[in-house]
């Protein structure tokens, strides 16, 4: 159906897209894998008119077509669900769906009638969404479901959807999953870009694997393996499997008692949590988002109030003090956000590398670049950060290079205790091995770690307990070894397996 | 090929700055000579006669030197506030109330008065740290009101600058009026005027205070980690508190500093140039060094040759308007367009020129 033929994109400096071929059939789901940068969203952006390409030809048909501009695509029944979604927040699902759009012979605008076409489509493609509703007031997967609703509105025959689940729950991710089958069934084309391979392996028909900007392999899904395909990725044998070094656990060194937080709407965040951390051992944090991990780790690090019960680091009670003080210390933390939390994006590779302890880096009280500019070097080497040298600007670095840095400057402030928030979420499969290692020297240190993640595998690899939470409340306690990921499913949905707290 | 080819990162060297800038200033120069035209006279001797005054006699400098005292001043309070986030538009009135202050130390060293055995070696230090005292506090008002109650201090701090004036306007008008027709002060004595520096000039030693301030904000921003604290807090807040940064002390302590450096500037004018207090001293200057922090792309050490061209067109104006009878309004329209183009400027550095280009089509041409 749409054929991309020895698409050639150069950056200046760098080639984007070196001879690409891709061809997607109707009725298929095509996943395009890749590592960061390897060149998937430039030939996305081409294929959908934000980029020009320098040579190559695009086939629809058998026909060859010009795209110029994402209206071009649009016309010739291509469209594309953007990662970050490209929504008005304060229009209802209805107007967003026409926005742009030109229908009918009168200057007004007939919302009444797009209505019930959302109505129709919605039903027909099982995506629930109320097209009166408040954009901005919906959950992010229904917000998804209207990019979803405004490409079949137009009738698009290709879907270009963009790591579509990167923002959501496991339950949404799988009723994507259904309605991209039921739009495959009608004959659709659907391009996913991912770095997921799991996905893959669950969702996709054919997989086309990019790396440096070329075309690699496109197989059968049937006919490759998730370790293959992650070979092809990286361009060399991936160890996901970890082996951790067998420590006994020393005396607790943070001991949280029966802690409560509420939010800034007044809702209960954390419900008499406490558990004991110890020297040498990862303790998982399992949960579905938004059921109190994240309050946790803030609020371990003083940035949320703290309602009642109290925190003890080695012994001291640190349930009044202030960030600056807990991290002297020695407290770290790698938050969920690292774009806009964890790093500032206007500021410097060596900038980041001393953003939680500027006053370490001088000499009479002066900055001393020699000394910054070492600190970042260090942690550029030491933790593999690529392409970029001290002076590169945060906003430059893909995400696995900034969780890097970012892990690395805690990592650096030689913490007792490091609190780390989904440390791998979004990074190809290079980085979360170099991430996984991390964590587990850091172990093998003696640094007690608090791991929050959303995957399963991640806790289940490299965890000592896993502490599973649901509404706030910690509901259960698993042994790694023993538990599988059907039993935490099953506690992440608020099924308690056994009445304890973390006590060990 | 084409000549110019689209960049993906601006050049930001020096030397693009510097071209790019004068790349404006020069086109600015052209469009504003259209409207000398008007007036009968040679754009070309217009303009000579706008930059000969302040910069090639020494009478001009000096008033040049005056003009652009206060402009860095108030520029670099912009700098500290706008760089650590926070939007700070009241220099008017830390002017205003700066100025008043150190007047008000001033006639009080006057022969009767409290303090007239203040020996001027304390006289200047006090009323430095008085000046500054009232700005900082004036406009920590208006940080106060961002910081504790999520005021929005754009709104805040342009409102708060005509209470600062009126209280000031109801001094002179009131207790501090000298007796007379006019509200104003009597003058200041002689002891605590600034000295002048530049012989055969109106160049004070207030110039001495800007120097010294744009060094010290330099330090602040570029060598100290209250400085790195403060631009980190401007830059992104949640970022900063995660990183253990108290922002709203740090969003206070900018307000503080650069409404005590607009105060300063009115220090300034009243004990180099006016020699009393009186109604309507700021003029304007107040968001005249806002737009010169913003030319000099809130660059400390950039200000200060920024306000100085400024200051000196202000003082070239006058001069062609006694000269040439051309009215001084054009230099405003021209300093308008020079700032409007210096600020469009910044996306000329996303081009690069493709000399590769230009080269083979003269080849071709030849062959």
């Amino acid at each position: 159906m749409i054929q991309l033929s020895q698409i050639t994109k150069r950056f200046p400096g760098i080639i984007a897209n070196d001879a690409v071929d891709l061809t997607v059939r109707p009725g298929e789901i095509h996943a395009l894998l890749g590592e960061n940068g390897a060149g998937k969203s430039t030939l996305m952006q081409i294929l959908y008119g934000f980029h020009a390409m320098d040579s190559g030809q695009i086939l629809l048909d058998g026909q060859r077509v010009s795209i110029t501009s994402p209206a071009d695509a649009i016309a010739l029944g291509i469209g594309m669900v953007h990662q970050d979604f490209m929504l008005v927040p304060t229009f209802t699902v209805a107007e967003n769906t026409i926005l742009g759009l030109r229908e009918g012979t009168g200057a007004m605008l007939n919302l009444k009638r797009a209505a019930s076409r959302i109505r129709e489509l919605s039903e027909q493609h099982h995506l629930a969404v109320d097209p009166n509703a408040i954009t901005g007031t919906l959950p992010v997967g229904v917000q998804q479901r209207v990019e979803i609703l405004k490409l079949l509105y137009r009738d698009a025959r290709v879907l270009i959807l963009d790591e579509p689940t990167a923002v959501l729950t496991a339950p949404e991710k799988y009723r994507l999953f259904t309605v991209l089958r039921g739009l495959r069934a009608q004959g659709r084309s659907i391009l996913i870009v991912t770095h997921k391979l799991h996905e893959i392996m669950e969702l996709a028909d054919r997989v086309t694997v990019m790396r440096d900007g070329r075309n690699v392999a496109s197989v059968a899904v049937e006919d490759t393996s998730g370790p293959e395909l992650a070979r092809l990725m990286v361009g060399r044998d991936v160890n996901l499997s970890v082996s951790k070094l067998e420590v006994p656990p020393g005396p607790s060194i943070l001991s949280v008692k029966r802690l409560s937080v509420r939010d800034h709407a007044g809702q209960r965040k954390l419900k008499d949590i406490s558990l004991e951390l110890h020297p040498h051992e990862i303790l998982g944090i399992a949960g579905v988002d938004g059921n109190g991990q994240s309050e946790l780790a803030q609020a371990l690090l003083g940035l949320r109030t703290i309602e009642g019960g109290s925190i003890l680091l080695n012994g001291r009670d640190i349930t009044e003090a202030r960030v600056a003080e807990r991290r002297a210390l020695g407290l770290a933390y790698v938050p969920a956000d690292r774009r806009n939390v964890g790093s500032v994006a206007d500021l410097s590779i060596a900038d980041n590398a001393m953003l939680t302890q500027p006053r370490s880096n001088t000499r009479h009280s002066l900055f001393n670049k020699t000394l910054i500019r070492a600190r970042a070097q260090t942690i550029i080497t030491r933790f593999g950060v690529r392409g970029a040298n001290d002076e590169t600007h945060a906003s430059k670095l893909s995400g696995g290079n900034l969780q890097k840095v970012i892990l690395g400057r805690e990592i650096m402030s030689a913490p007792k205790v490091l609190v780390v928030e989904q440390p791998t979420r979004g990074l190809d499969v290079g980085a979360i091995e170099s991430i996984w290692a991390e964590l587990l020297r850091e172990r093998a240190k003696g640094t007690a770690i608090l791991l929050v993640s959303a995957e399963l595998e991640e806790l289940l690899n490299l965890a000592d307990r896993i502490a599973v939470m649901y509404e706030g409340r910690i509901v259960g306690v698993v042994d790694p070894a023993s538990a599988t990921a059907e039993q935490l499913g099953m506690m992440m949905a608020g099924t308690p397996l056994e009445p304890t707290g973390v006590s060990s | 090929m084409r000549l110019l080819v689209r960049r993906l990162t601006p050049n930001n060297s020096p030397a693009a700055i510097a071209t790019t800038m004068l790349a404006a200033i020069l086109a600015a120069m052209a469009i504003a000579s259209l409207l000398f035209l008007d007036f009968g006279a040679n754009p070309l001797s217009a303009y000579y006669a706008l930059f000969h005054e302040p910069f090639g006699t020494l009478r001009g400098f000096g008033y040049a030197v005056v003009k652009a005292t206060p402009l860095t001043l108030i520029a670099l309070g912009t700098i500290v506030a706008c760089r650590s986030g926070f939007t700070y538009l009241g220099f008017e009135g830390c002017f205003t109330l700066g100025a008043a202050a150190s007047a008000w130390l001033a006639l009080a060293t006057a022969p009767g008065q409290w303090a007239a055995s203040l020996s001027p070696l304390l006289f200047f230090p006090a009323a430095v740290l008085i000046s500054f005292t009232v700005g900082a506090l004036w406009s920590g008002l208006t940080g106060i009101l961002r910081a504790r109650f999520g005021g929005n201090e754009v709104l805040i701090s342009l409102m708060s600058n005509y209470v600062a004036i009126l209280i000031v306007k109801y001094l002179v008008a009131g207790p501090m009026r000298a007796p007379g027709s006019l509200p104003e002060t009597d003058q200041l004595p002689h002891a605590t005027w600034l000295a002048f520096i530049i012989p055969g000039t109106r160049g004070h030693a207030g110039v001495l205070i800007a120097l010294a301030a744009a060094f010290l904000v330099w330090m602040l921003l570029r060598k100290l980690p209250l400085g790195f604290e403060l631009i980190v807090s401007g830059l992104n807040p949640a970022a900063a508190r995660y990183a253990g940064i108290d922002v709203a002390r740090r969003t206070l302590l900018a307000a503080a500093l650069s409404g005590g450096l607009g105060a300063l500037a009115g220090l300034t004018e009243i004990l180099g140039v006016q020699h009393r207090l009186m109604d309507g001293i700021s003029g304007g200057v107040g968001f005249t060094g806002v737009i010169v922090a913003l030319l000099a792309e809130m660059n400390p050490i950039a200000v200060l040759p920024t306000a100085l061209i400024y200051g000196g067109m202000t003082v070239g104006a006058d001069a062609m308007q006694r000269r040439a009878g051309i009215p001084s309004s054009i230099t405003f329209i021209l300093q308008s367009l020079i700032v409007l183009f210096v600020l469009a400027s910044s996306m000329l550095r996303y081009y690069r020129f493709n000399f590769a280009a230009l080269r083979s089509k003269k080849e071709a041409m030849q062959a």
